[in-house]
C-alpha cells in the first residue's frame, strides 16, 4: 500500500519535474501522426503508422516504468550484440539491407546502434569514471568495427554515419586527445591517398549521389532528382507553408520516398518555416533536456547511455534534415517521428524510454 | 598526473560501488556541455538552411514548383472573320483536330513516339521525323505534327493515349478561306508565328503557338482580327496526369472586319484573269473604296497552314509566273494610259488651248538624230485632242511632250497620286517612278534630255506606275479632282454585329481641274470606247470611259522569250454619275484594246448585273472549275466563344 502510494507520488513528481519533456514528446508524437495524414491518399500508411506508434508507446511505458537498468543483466547487451552482428553478417552475405519476416521488414543496424550504446555505456560505467586504458579502447573499436564491416557491404553511407557517430561518442567518453588527433589525421591522409582510387571504384550510383548533391539542378532528371524535388518542396513551403494536405509536391507525387526519407520535406512544404521551427524546437528541446539530464543523473551508466542516445537522435536529425535540404549528401536515413516505418518508430520510443527512465529515477532518488 | 599510475589504481570490475568523485562530475559536465554546443550548432545550421530555402529563396522554388506542377494551356482565340461589303464571309475559321507533340515531355524518346505515330497515321517514319525536327527548330512551343486529323485518326490516337506520352489531340479553330486563290493577294494569309517573330511580338501578348497575319488584309488589320488568347491552368502530377483546373481565362474572339470589296466583282475579276498574268483593281470614285483587287496567278492560302512540301515550294519559288507577287501593287510602264496625264498637263499648262487644234500624224516624229514612231505606222493624219486620245496617237503626244516641262508633267502626275503609295497600306506596295530633273540627277547624275520628255509623255521610258495607282489617278479624273486614299476596310464589328470602328474615307487632296478641261478629257475617254482603241470594253446601256495602253517590254527580253507587250486598260463607268473605276493589266497580253479592254467590259457587266458577253462554253467551263475549287462548307462550325458565353 505504502509503496504504491509512493509510486503514484513519484509518477506525479516525475511528470511535474519534466513537464516540458513530456509536452515535447507528445507534441512530436502528434506531429508524427499528423505528418502521415498530411501525405494524403494512402490510408494503410496512416493506420500502420498509428499502430507502430501504439506498439512503440507501450514499449516506451514498459521500459520507463517497469525496467530497472541496474538489474538488467549486461549479458543481454552482449548477446543482443552478438545476435545482431551475426544477423548482419548473414545479410551481408546475401547482400540485403532489410530483414524480411513475413509482413515486417526490419533494419538490424537501427537496433545495433542502441545495443552498441548500451554496451559501451555499460563497459565504461564499470570503470567508474576512471580513464580507460588503450587496450579498452582497442576492444571498443573492435566491437564497433566488426558489425560495421558487414554493414559496409550493403549500406556504405550508414556504416560511415554510425562510425562517425560513435567516434564522437568515444570522444565524449574520454577517448584520449592523441588518439583523436592521430585517428583524424590518419583518416584524412588515408582518404586523401585513397580518394582517387576510391573514386574510380565507386559504383555509378554512388558517384551520381555526389553529383546530385553538388549540382541538384543540373542533374535534376537523374542523380539530383530526389534532392531537387526535396528542395522545391521545402522552398515552396515558404514561411507559413502550403497548408495541411495542400502541398503540391506531396499531393502530386513529385516527392520520392515521401513517407520515409523525405518525410521532412512533406512537413516543411505543408507547414513552412514555422512548422520546421516548431519541430526543431520540440526535438531540440528533448535532446537538450536529455543532455542536462545526463549532467544531473548520478548513475554513471545512465550518464553515458543518455549522451549516446542523444547523439544517435542528433545524428538522425542532422543527416536526414541536412540531406533533404542539400546541406549534406542525401542518405537514406529516416527521421524519428516524421518518417514512417516500424524499425524507426520502435527504436525511437525505445531510445526515448531510456531517457525518461533515468529522469524517473532522478525524481525517485531526490 | 602519471596515467600509468592511474591505471594501477583501477578498481576491479566486480566492484559495484560508484566512484564518488566531484572531479568526474566536473569533467563530465564539461564534455556534455560540448555536446550541447554541438547540438546548438547543428540546430543553427538546419534552421539557417531552412531559412535560406523557405524565406530567402521561397519565390524561386515556388516558381519552380509551379512550373513543374502546373500545366498551362493556351486557348487560342478564334480570329475575326473578314466579310465583304455585300455580306460574303471570305475568311473564317473552322474547327479541326490538330495533332501536337510536346517536345519537353517526350525528350529522349522522340523516335519511339514518332514510330508509333507513323504506324497510326500510316505515314513514312522518315518524313514524320523530318517534319518534327524542322518544326521544332523553327517554332517555339509544341510541334504541330499533323493538322486536320480525320475522325478515324483521332479515335486511334485517343484510345492509345496512355502509350503516347506528349501526344496531344486538340480541337482548334483554324483559318479557312472559302474562296481560296481568288482572295489570296487581297487578304493575304495567316501562318504560325516563327521563332524570330515570336521574340519580337511576345510583349504584345502573342503565344508561341499563335497564328499571325503575314500579308495583305490579314496583316494590315492584325490588331483587330486577332483575339485575346485564353488560358487554362491544370495541375499536373509527377507522372504527367492532369488534375484539377486551377484557373481558367476564356479567350476573347477577334473582331470581324468588313471590307469595301465587292465579292461578286472580285470573283469576276479572278475568273477573268485565270490562266493569265496580270492584275485588276477596282475603286469607287465616290470615296476611294477598294472594290476589287486581284492578281494572277495566286497561291492557295490554305497551303500556308497545311505546309508546302519541299518540292511544291521549289516549284512555286522558281515559277517564272511568280505567283507570290501581288501584281496590283507592282510598278509597270503605264504605256498609253499615261497619255491622259500628259493631256491634263497640256491643258493645265496652256499648251493645249483648243482641243480642236490638230497636229498632223505621218506615223513618225523626227527629233534630232532620232525618229520616234507612232504605233500606227501609216499615221493618223490630222489629229486633235479627242482623236489623239481615242486613237492613242503617239505623235500628238510627242508634240505635246516637247512643249511641256518635265517637272510640270511630274507635278501633274503626282497631283493624281502617281509616284506615291495609294494608301492601301500593304507594306510591299511600290511607289513607282515619276521622273523629273531632280530624280534623274539623283538616279543617273545626269541632266534631263528633252528627248526623254517625249518618251515619258506616252508613258514609256523611266515612268512606271502600279495598276492600283493608275486606278487611283483615273479616280481623280472621274470624280472631278477628289483624290481619295484607297481604303480597303469599312468597319470593325464585334461578334454581335455591333460596329466598333468605322473607317471613314480619307480625302488626300483636292486637285483643281477646270471643268471645261475635265469634260474634254471625258469626251476623249468616251470616244476611246465608242470609236477608238477600246471598243471591246463597250457595254450596251452603260457609258464607259477608258484608255487603252500597250506598255513595251524591254526589247531584248521580249525577243528572247517571245513575249507580248503588257496590255493596259484603265477606265471608269456610270450613266448619271460615275460609280466605278477599274484598272486592268494583263502581263504580256498584247494590245490593251484586245487583251485588257474586254475584261473591263466584263467587270462592268458583272458590277451592273448586265448579261455577260463571254462565250457560253468558256463560261460554263469556268464555272464548273470554280465549283470544284470551292471547298465544302466547314465541317464543324463552332459558335464563337463569346457568343456561347452570352447565351
Amino acid at each position: 500500500m505504502i509503496e504504491q502510494k509512493e509510486g503514484l507520488n513519484t509518477i506525479v513528481h516525475f511528470i511535474k519535474d519534466n513537464l516540458f519533456a513530456w509536452v515535447a514528446l507528445f507534441g512530436l508524437i502528434f506531429i508524427g501522426i499528423l505528418n502521415q495524414f498530411n501525405m494524403g491518399e494512402n490510408t494503410t500508411h496512416i493506420f500502420k503508422n498509428i499502430a507502430w506508434h501504439v506498439i512503440g508507446f507501450l514499449i516506451f511505458l514498459i521500459c520507463v516504468f517497469k525496467v530497472d537498468f541496474n538489474k538488467v543483466s549486461p549479458q543481454i547487451y552482449l548477446f543482443s550484440y552478438l545476435f545482431l552482428t551475426l544477423l548482419m553478417f548473414i545479410l551481408a552475405v546475401f547482400k540485403k539491407r532489410w530483414l524480411v519476416i513475413g509482413p515486417l521488414s526490419l533494419q538490424p543496424s537501427e537496433f545495433l546502434k542502441i545495443v552498441l550504446v548500451l554496451l559501451f555505456s555499460y563497459m565504461v560505467s564499470k570503470r567508474r569514471g576512471l580513464p580507460l586504458s588503450p587496450k579498452d579502447w582497442l576492444i571498443f573499436f573492435i566491437i564497433l568495427i566488426i558489425p560495421l564491416l558487414f554493414l559496409v557491404v550493403v549500406d556504405l553511407d550508414y556504416a560511415f554515419i554510425i562510425g562517425g557517430m560513435f567516434f564522437v561518442f568515444f570522444m565524449v567518453l574520454g577517448l584520449p586527445k592523441r588518439f583523436v588527433v592521430g585517428m583524424t589525421v590518419g583518416v584524412l591522409i588515408f582518404s586523401a591517398l585513397l580518394a582517387p582510387i576510391a573514386w574510380q571504384k565507386l559504383k555509378p550510383h554512388q558517384k551520381g549521389r555526389i553529383y546530385g548533391y553538388l549540382a541538384p539542378e543540373k542533374y535534376y532528371k537523374t542523380w539530383g532528382y530526389q534532392l531537387y524535388q526535396s528542395l522545391i518542396a521545402i522552398g515552396s513551403g515558404g514561411f507559413a507553408g502550403q497548408g495541411f494536405r495542400q502541398g503540391w509536391s506531396t499531393r502530386l507525387n513529385y516527392l520520392p520516398a515521401k513517407h520515409t526519407d523525405l518525410a521532412f520535406a512533406v512537413w516543411a512544404e505543408a507547414f513552412g518555416f514555422i512548422g520546421v521551427l516548431f519541430f526543431l524546437s520540440l526535438y531540440g528541446y528533448l535532446l537538450y533536456w536529455g543532455l542536462t539530464l545526463s549532467q544531473q543523473v548520478k548513475d554513471l551508466f545512465g550518464k553515458y547511455l543518455i549522451v549516446g542516445i542523444v547523439l544517435i537522435l542528433l545524428w538522425q536529425l542532422f543527416f536526414n534534415f541536412g540531406g533533404a535540404m542539400g546541406l549534406l549528401p542525401m542518405t537514406s536515413i529516416p527521421q524519428p517521428f516524421l518518417s514512417y516505418g516500424g524499425s524507426i518508430t520502435i527504436t525511437t520510443y525505445l531510445m526515448l524510454s531510456f531517457l525518461f527512465n533515468f529522469a524517473k529515477r532522478k525524481s525517485l532518488f531526490k | 598526473m602519471n596515467p600509468k599510475k592511474r591505471y594501477n589504481r583501477r578498481p576491479k570490475l566486480e566492484d559495484n560501488r560508484y566512484a564518488d568523485t566531484t572531479e568526474l562530475e566536473i569533467i563530465w559536465k564539461r564534455r556534455v556541455f560540448y555536446v550541447q554546443i554541438l547540438l546548438f550548432v547543428i540546430l543553427f545550421l538546419l534552421i539557417g538552411r531552412a531559412f535560406k530555402l523557405q524565406i530567402l529563396k521561397h519565390s524561386y522554388y515556388s516558381k519552380k514548383a509551379k512550373e513543374r506542377a502546373v500545366a498551362t494551356y493556351i486557348i487560342r482565340a478564334p480570329r475575326g472573320e473578314i466579310i465583304t461589303s455585300d455580306g460574303v464571309v471570305v475568311a473564317t475559321n473552322r474547327a479541326v483536330f490538330q495533332l501536337y507533340l510536346d517536345p519537353e515531355s517526350i525528350e529522349g524518346e522522340e523516335e519511339e513516339v514518332l514510330v508509333k505515330l507513323s504506324k497510326i497515321l500510316r505515314e513514312d517514319f522518315g518524313q514524320l521525323k523530318e517534319r518534327y525536327y524542322f518544326a521544332k527548330k523553327r517554332y517555339f512551343g509544341r510541334v504541330l505534327l499533323k493538322r486536320d486529323l480525320s475522325w478515324d485518326e483521332v479515335s486511334k490516337i485517343l484510345v492509345r493515349q496512355y502509350y503516347l506520352p506528349g501526344v496531344i489531340v486538340e480541337v482548334e479553330s483554324e483559318r479557312y478561306y472559302p474562296y481560296g486563290e481568288a482572295f489570296f493577294h487581297l487578304l493575304g494569309y495567316v501562318a504560325r508565328i516563327d521563332r524570330s517573330e515570336y521574340q519580337k511580338l511576345k510583349s504584345m501578348g502573342y503565344s508561341p503557338e499563335d497564328y499571325l497575319g503575314k500579308s495583305g488584309v490579314e496583316r494590315l488589320f492584325e490588331e483587330y482580327l486577332r483575339g485575346e488568347n485564353g488560358r487554362i491552368e491544370v495541375e499536373r502530377d509527377a507522372k504527367g496526369r492532369l488534375g484539377k483546373v486551377l484557373d481558367r481565362v476564356p479567350p476573347k474572339a477577334g473582331k470581324d472586319l468588313v471590307i469595301n470589296v465587292n465579292h461578286k466583282l472580285q470573283m469576276t475579276a479572278y475568273e477573268l484573269l485565270k490562266d493569265k498574268r496580270g492584275a485588276i483593281v477596282a475603286l469607287s470614285p465616290k470615296d476611294g473604296s477598294l472594290l476589287a483587287l486581284v492578281s494572277s496567278p495566286a497561291v492557295d492560302p490554305k497551303k500556308y497552314l497545311t505546309g508546302f512540301s519541299p518540292e511544291e515550294w521549289k516549284v512555286l519559288m522558281s515559277d517564272p509566273k511568280k505567283p507570290f507577287l501581288n501584281r496590283a501593287i507592282q510598278p509597270y510602264p503605264p504605256g498609253s494610259t499615261f497619255k491622259l496625264v500628259t493631256a491634263l498637263a497640256g491643258l493645265q499648262s496652256g499648251a493645249i488651248r483648243d482641243p480642236k487644234s490638230s497636229v498632223f500624224c505621218s506615223g513618225s516624229f523626227p527629233f534630232g538624230q532620232k525618229i520616234f514612231r507612232c504605233w500606227e505606222r501609216k499615221g493618223h493624219g490630222s489629229v486633235d485632242l479627242f482623236k489623239a486620245i481615242a486613237q492613242s496617237c503617239d505623235v500628238y503626244f510627242y508634240n505635246l511632250g516637247l512643249k511641256l516641262d518635265i517637272n510640270f508633267l511630274a507635278k501633274v502626275a503626282r497631283s493624281l497620286g502617281l509616284g506615291y503609295p495609294t494608301g492601301l497600306g500593304f507594306p510591299d506596295e511600290k511607289p513607282g517612278i515619276i521622273p523629273d530633273r531632280a530624280w534623274k540627277k539623283k538616279r543617273f547624275k545626269e541632266d534631263w534630255y528633252t528627248g526623254e520628255s517625249i518618251v515619258v509623255s506616252i508613258g514609256q521610258g523611266y515612268v512606271t506606275t502600279t495598276p492600283i495607282q493608275m486606278a487611283k489617278a483615273y479616280l481623280v479624273l472621274a470624280n472631278g479632282g477628289y483624290r481619295y486614299q484607297v481604303s480597303v476596310a469599312r468597319e470593325v464589328r464585334d461578334k454581335n454585329g455591333r460596329v466598333l470602328k468605322r473607317f471613314e474615307p480619307i480625302l488626300e487632296g483636292r486637285v483643281s481641274i477646270n471643268p471645261q478641261h475635265l469634260s474634254w478629257l471625258h469626251e476623249g475617254l468616251k470616244q476611246v470606247v465608242e470609236i477608238g482603241t477600246g471598243k471591246s470594253a463597250r457595254v450596251p446601256g452603260l457609258q464607259v470611259y477608258g484608255k487603252t495602253g500597250t506598255a513595251q517590254v524591254v526589247a531584248l527580253e521580249r525577243k528572247r522569250a517571245n513575249l507580248e507587250h503588257h496590255a493596259w486598260f484603265v477606265s471608269f463607268a456610270g450613266n448619271s454619275s460615275i460609280d466605278i473605276v477599274t484598272s486592268v493589266l494583263v502581263e504580256h497580253g498584247g494590245h490593251g484594246g484586245q487583251a485588257a479592254a474586254p475584261l473591263a467590259g466584263e467587270l462592268y457587266r458583272a458590277y451592273y448585273g448586265l448579261p455577260s458577253q463571254r462565250k457560253p462554253k468558256e463560261k460554263e467551263g469556268a464555272e464548273e472549275e470554280t465549283l470544284e475549287e470551292r471547298p465544302l462548307e466547314p465541317l464543324l462550325n463552332l459558335p464563337p466563344v463569346e457568343e456561347r458565353g452570352a447565351q
